[in-house]
């Protein structure tokens, strides 16, 4: 109760500053924006190495699951223009974030079509793809599991026998001797007497294919492993310290350390999730050891960019509700078999995300959340945008609506009742942050006319409607930090060094602005770049929407740090007392003393002369770390209670208008709404952006992506021929973003993570609308036109 | 991504030097115009031609020309070039209408239609058109020169008549005397570029009909019961709603990755009625457009 009045004071004091506010709040332009329009902005695939650069290609396996028997190199070796040719043996050493369950190359076993066997190093891209052709490989094929249900049958075949002996974090439980990599566990309250409680009991599955990022720019990595044995790598990464991390991992046994390893990350053409962790870019920087002096580059096609890098996993959800005649949620039973597919070492975390917060931003006393990373013989899952909680949301929020019908209640009633609170218990026992999820349902909701029923013109056509609600908290280690320098220039313009990467959001314009508001330089005069690990201080990954939060609050740090430097100096040699002084206008100013100005391009670097001549001060430099000291992962393995895993969750909720030809079962958004609590929006145009760009990405993975597999495992569609992304022409008609703020006591001016909630809504979204227009419920993602048509159809032969 | 495989390339100066070469290695070599199906083919190395022949030097397979009672259509003649020309907008409608929505705008560029019916796939947009167009497709070897009709153009998926030693050199489509109006519907996933996931192609001159599918069988191709059915028919919904069960008979859709047989055997149908209902309000009031309200 304490803590919950002193956030009260504290949001209260943080509303307080906001009209005071220069440039946090402000549509300031994007500071990268004329590097990117002029093409001056560099990507890791545009960067010239000259002549000595070399070229990898990869040999893959053919098969999901099989055993090497043995690799024939030889023909290979000798084709002219090759330099080297690497296998498996030459990496004995596992590799992984969370968990360390893949080797560089595949050794013995095989475990998805397309793994990495070996690789070829060559003086030209053609030539290294050659002598990949003529690596011979004989494979022992074994039966692979490609369902996560089946997995977890007794006389399932096993995807890794070795499971027992991976390292991995603490708060991972796998089961050894079954195909469970992780099993999260959460309880709360007592389930059973809460279904007994319940007037209405409920329960279904739902199905949600696994998805491909598409970033618009592939995998990319140069590596140089130099003489001195300093290993360089430019790679298109969210995450170049984790990078290094990892890299180190796998590579310490040659005898390099954290210190000789430098990760230089360019800008990136869209992340999406996809980027974050070491993918592809093992290979780079494993070919690079082996190719002492020469710069090699590895550059995925787009086909390996859909079956060897991350992709979104598949998930089949139970859910079992039970409800009471007033709308009041009294249990939850949610059993997710994720299908995590060949390594699971950062999927296991997306499991483990969903696992403590499946309940939704609903206030569920009695509850019981099994989430299952189950290892399949299918390419390996990851981050994705939403990290598993836009696969448990398509089933609760598809849920919540057929159980209000069943209790005869409006489902948006219903979401207001059960909507979470400040305070409210969360499923694994620490309380919830402030949150303004009411205020966000009802601008949703006035937004489309809910409650109001529309005609279309067409009499082929239906129209539905729909809201949900949704939450999303960063999934990261408790004490994944931050940190920033703050460097002053002659002219009082300033330098920021961050590793928070710059993918689109905006992370290097709402750095600045943070630091122009505190110190009083517009940002004009601030230059934020993308990150190089032996330049710019740590940061853990630009992942789970929280750098606006940590690396804002590490930012906000420094300027501050830097502030104070300089008034420590001006109280020193101007014997002014410190309280009195404050910043405007790229100036010391005194709030006793009207006339007192003190440029900063007067000293900021070269220092204040007293009046002995001598000067006095030096270059101001700021620092700043942030680590969320509060967290901890660690909570009873049983239930998982006790922990405080979670920072804080961004709520909102969001709507549609639909319109739905009956016959073709062709769907046109005509109108779209997002309401987020960020808190406080930094830069709001950027928020809005993130909401158009989410909800397009959203509804993509609704209305037409699917990635398909044939039964040996194969995927069918790893091309934009078959795995459809949006184009402009599939904009909704009307996309309306609504920014909600109950500022975040603990973050920047209040703000909290926004990026990857803006396309959680979406699909249950639809799936709502369909039902809402046609009444027909379809239960599997996508829900395609051809879906609602055919459904259509069935409803009206029975 | 490079392409590995190796071979000749020559940039022939004459058709004669190609059909030459045609005739000498036959299948081994492959004529390039467009590219844009034959490039990702050797790109994903699923070719092997011993040498390109490009006949992109070649002033003659440029045209588009109004000859005694028909319109020339040359080799070289791309989709983008077709939606450009006010006579093929003029005699050929359909065409100029299918050929909006073949891919997109920078593949339009450089495809062609010839190149479109010698890939042959089922999904092809301008097969439809050149179908019910009766459109004759003039071919060459040394052996000199035959006039192949188009619905004996499509053997089978990715498989036409031409012969190894032949270059299709020009498409010849008749000007049609009477008045007439038509449309082409292509089912796609989305508003985007995209292989059509069935296509229905309708032509009205008088009381006649001339109909051909795309994707909804092994090849494009006529739908002759349909037609005839339809033949002097007043259309009413029970006219309707037979030619519907009809057109289910004439096609034989499978499933594949892009739509299920049961979801284009249902939207052939819906296709069919909305086609004809789009096709008379054309023949009739001229709208909507051509090019306007595809499959909505």
């Amino acid at each position: 109760m304490k803590t919950k009045i002193k956030e009260k004071k504290q949001i209260k004091e943080i509303k307080k500053t906001y009209s005071e506010l220069d440039a946090v709040g402000k549509n300031l332009n994007r500071i990268d924006g004329w590097e990117k329009i002029t093409a001056a902005a560099k990507y890791t695939d545009d960067l010239e190495f000259g002549p000595a650069l070399l070229y990898a290609a990869i040999v893959e396996s053919p098969y999901a699951f099989a055993k090497i028997k043995k690799i024939d190199t030889s023909e290979a070796v000798k084709l002219d223009g090759v330099v080297r040719v690497v296998t498996g043996k030459d990496f004995p050493y596992k590799f992984g974030l969370y968990m360390k369950d893949r080797y560089v190359f595949a050794r013995d076993v095989v475990r998805f079509v397309g793994e990495q066997v070996a690789a070829v190093v060559a003086k030209t891209p053609e030539i290294a793809l050659k002598a990949a052709s003529l690596v011979k490989v004989d494979y022992e094929e074994m039966t692979p599991v490609l369902d996560p249900v089946k997995a977890l049958e007794k006389n399932s075949p096993l995807v890794h026998k070795d499971l027992k002996n991976y390292p991995h974090v603490p708060w991972f439980f796998p089961k050894p001797d079954t195909n469970i990599a992780h099993w999260r566990k959460t309880r709360k309250g007592d389930w059973e007497k809460g279904f007994k409680e319940a007037d209405v009991v409920f329960e279904d599955t739902y199905y949600v294919p696994r998805y491909a990022h598409c970033a618009i720019e592939p995998h990319s990595v140069i590596g140089l492993y130099d003489d001195s044995g300093r290993l360089t790598m430019w790679t298109s990464s969210q995450s170049p310290f984790t990078q290094r991390n990892v890299f180190v991992g796998a590579l310490e046994p040659f005898g390099i350390k954290h210190k000789d390893i430098r990760v230089i990350s360019t800008y990136i053409g869209g992340g999406f999730g996809g980027k974050a962790g070491v993918s592809m870019e093992i290979i780079g920087a494993a070919l690079a050891v082996s190719c002492k002096g020469r710069p090699i580059k590895v550059l995925w096609n787009r086909a390996q960019e859909f079956y060897n890098t991350y992709q979104r996993q598949g998930v089949v959800t139970k859910i079992k509700m039970g409800v009471k005649k007033d709308g009041k949620i009294t249990a939850l039973e949610y059993t997710l078999y994720w299908d995590a597919g060949a390594y699971v070492e950062y999927g296991a975390n997306v499991v483990n995300a969903a696992g403590l917060s499946s309940s939704g931003p609903y206030r569920i006393d009695n509850l019981k959340i099994d989430s299952m990373c189950i290892y399949t013989n299918l390419p390996p899952g990851g981050p994705y945008r939403g990290f598993g909680y836009s696969e448990f949301l398509f089933g609760l929020e598809s849920h919540i609506d057929r159980i209000a019908e069943k209790i005869n209640m409006d489902p948006v009633k219903f979401r207001k009742i059960n909507a979470i609170k400040e305070g409210d218990t969360l499923p694994y026992g620490a309380h919830m942050n402030p949150t303004g999820i009411q205020e966000a349902i009802d601008k949703v909701s006035k937004e489309i006319r809910w409650g109001v029923k529309e005609k279309s013109k067409d009499k082929n056509k239906e129209i539905g409607k729909s809201v949900v609600c949704f939450w999303k908290s960063p999934a990261m280690p408790p004490n994944a930090s931050s940190s920033a320098f703050i460097k002053f220039n002659e002219d009082g313009s300033l330098n920021i060094l961050v590793s928070g990467m710059e993918i689109g959001q905006g992370l290097l314009t709402v750095m600045a602005q943070i630091a122009s508001e505190i110190l009083k330089v517009p940002i004009s005069k601030i230059r934020v770049e993308t990150p190089d690990t032996d330049r710019n201080p740590y940061e853990w990954q630009t992942v789970g929407s929280h750098v606006t939060w940590g690396c804002g609050n590490a930012v906000k740090r420094a300027a501050i740090d830097a502030r104070e430097k300089i008034f420590d100096l001006v109280q020193r040699v101007y014997c002014l007392d410190r309280s009195d002084l404050y910043l405007e206008d790229e100036s010391v100013r005194c709030k006793t003393n009207p006339n007192f100005k003190l440029k900063f391009s007067d000293f900021v670097i070269n220092g204040i002369q007293a009046e002995d001549h001598t000067f006095k001060g030096g270059p101001i430099m700021g620092v700043g770390m942030f680590m969320p000291e509060f967290a901890s992962a660690i909570g009873d393995p049983e239930t998982g209670q006790g922990g405080h895993p979670n920072v804080h969750y961004t709520t909102g909720a969001a709507g549609v208008i639909l319109e739905i030809d009956k016959e073709t079962g062709k769907m046109k958004i005509k109108k779209a709404v997002l309401a987020v609590d960020c808190g406080k929006a930094i830069n709001p145009d950027l928020v809005k952006g993130q909401i158009v760009g989410g909800m397009l990405q959203g509804f993509a993975t609704v209305l037409y992506e699917d990635m398909r597999f044939d039964q040996n495992g194969r995927l069918l569609n790893p091309n934009f021929s078959d795995y459809k992304i949006p184009t402009a022409k599939d904009m909704p008609e009307e996309v309306v973003p609504i920014i909600v703020e109950t500022p975040q006591p603990d973050g920047p001016f209040g703000a909290r993570g926004v990026g990857e909630h803006t396309m959680i809504p979406c699909a249950p979204l639809i799936a709502n609308a369909v039902y809402n227009a046609l009444g027909v419920r379809i239960k599997s993602m996508p829900v395609t036109k051809e879906k609602v048509a055919l459904s259509l159809l069935k409803e009206k032969k029975s | 991504m490079p392409i590995i495989a190796e071979y000749e390339y020559l940039k022939v100066k004459s058709m004669e030097e190609a059909l030459k070469i045609k005739s000498e290695y036959g299948n081994k070599a492959k004529v390039i115009a467009g590219g844009t199906d034959l490039i990702p083919l050797l790109k994903e190395n699923y070719i092997r031609p011993e040498i390109l022949i490009d006949l992109k030097g070649l002033k003659e397979i440029y045209e588009i020309k109004i000859k005694n009672n028909f319109i020339r259509i040359g080799a070289g003649v791309t989709f983008a070039d077709i939606i450009k020309s006010k006579t093929i907008k003029k005699y050929f409608p359909i065409l100029w209408e299918a050929s909006m929505t073949v891919a997109s705008v920078g593949v339009r560029n450089r495809a062609t239609v010839a190149g479109n019916i010698c890939s042959a796939v089922p999904c092809a947009d301008s097969a439809g058109p050149l179908l019910v167009y009766n459109a004759d497709l003039i071919v060459v070897s040394e052996k000199g020169e035959r006039k192949i009709k188009i619905e004996d153009w499509f053997t089978g998926p990715k498989k036409t008549s031409l012969n190894e030693d032949e270059i299709l050199l020009f498409i010849d489509i008749p000007i049609l005397k009477n008045k007439n109006a038509g449309c082409y519907l292509k089912l796609s996933r989305y508003e985007g570029e995209d292989l059509a996931q069935g296509s229905l192609t309708i032509l009205k001159t008088g009381e006649e009909y001339k109909i051909a599918f795309g994707s909804l069988g092994p090849t494009p191709k006529r739908a002759y019961k349909t037609e005839e059915y339809l033949k002097g028919k007043k259309i009413n919904d029970n006219v309707v709603s037979h030619v519907q069960k009809i057109i289910v008979d004439e096609i034989s859709p499978i499933t594949d990755i892009r739509a299920t047989k049961e979801y284009r055997e249902h939207m052939a149908k819906v296709m069919i009625k909305r086609g004809i209902e789009k096709t008379i309000s054309r023949y009739y009031n001229g709208k909507p457009k051509y090019g306007e309200g595809m499959i909505e």
